[in-house]
């Protein structure tokens, strides 16, 4: 990677946006297109969201959020890490189903099927107690 | 009823914009426009917000039409399967003559 930026991220329902703005000056600075950034933003939002809420449930461990941003040549990747329950977005969140009534239809759970669908590649690994999810974007 | 909104929504403010909408529904009217020209960012806390309004509005025969959504926000939309259950049109006349 070229260039890369690290952030350390707090347990508040504010990080996300905070992590956000830095991401969107990074990449913007860096040439990224609208769209790429848009989505990326999205869905960094959507997981760092559903980390800070949902992550550290029953967890004792002192939490730890870590963000990565790297930008090569023709990649753009964001690493998330944390010390929270072992969650994979890819496997363990339930799919939406679309094609029930909207009086049926639950008020949650878009967030990860958000994040899944903008970004190019997402992949999981559970490594030393830390969830490690890489998004990756070729250029 | 038609209702403006603009920035960004996300956790962070999802609740007022929903004290806002909730706000514009107060009239009784069961049909709300909302103008998108101005919004340039939603996440899933937003569209919770405009879930909650389809479901009371239909729920009194009425519904949400959406105007003026911006490309990043209608894809939003789209993968969402929100434009499955609110209309999206491009002009605020187009988004009140839908109904």
């Amino acid at each position: 990677m070229d260039v890369t930026l690290g952030i350390d991220v707090g347990m508040d329902q504010h990080e996300p946006r905070r992590v956000v703005e830095v991401f969107e000056r990074f990449v913007t600075a860096n040439g990224v297109s609208d769209l790429v950034v848009q989505r990326f933003c999205l869905a960094l939002d959507e997981i760092l969201t559903n980390v800070i809420s949902y992550g550290f449930e029953k967890v004792p461990e002192e939490p730890r959020i870590r963000v990565d941003f790297g930008l090569g040549d023709q990649v753009l990747e964001v690493r998330i890490e944390d010390n929270g329950r072992s969650f994979n977005p890819l496997a363990d969140a339930p799919l939406p189903d679309f094609t029930l009534p909207v009086d049926e239809r639950p008020i949650g759970g878009l967030g990860i099927h958000l994040a899944k669908n903008l970004v190019h590649d997402i992949s999981y690994r559970r490594d030393k107690k830390r969830n490690c999810l890489t998004l990756t974007q070729p250029l | 009823m038609i209702a403006a909104v603009s920035g960004r929504v996300d956790s962070v403010n999802a609740t007022s914009f929903e004290q806002e909408l909730s706000k514009a529904m107060e009239g009784g009217s069961s049909r709300l426009v909302v103008d998108c020209g101005e919004l340039s960012y939603i996440s899933s806390a937003g569209l919770r917000i405009l879930l909650l309004a389809v479901k009371k509005t239909r729920a009194q025969g009425g519904g949400v039409a959406l105007c003026q959504v911006q490309d990043h926000v209608r894809e939003v939309l789209e993968v969402s399967g929100f434009t499955r259950i609110m209309t999206v049109r491009d002009t605020v006349e187009q988004a009140i003559d839908s109904f």
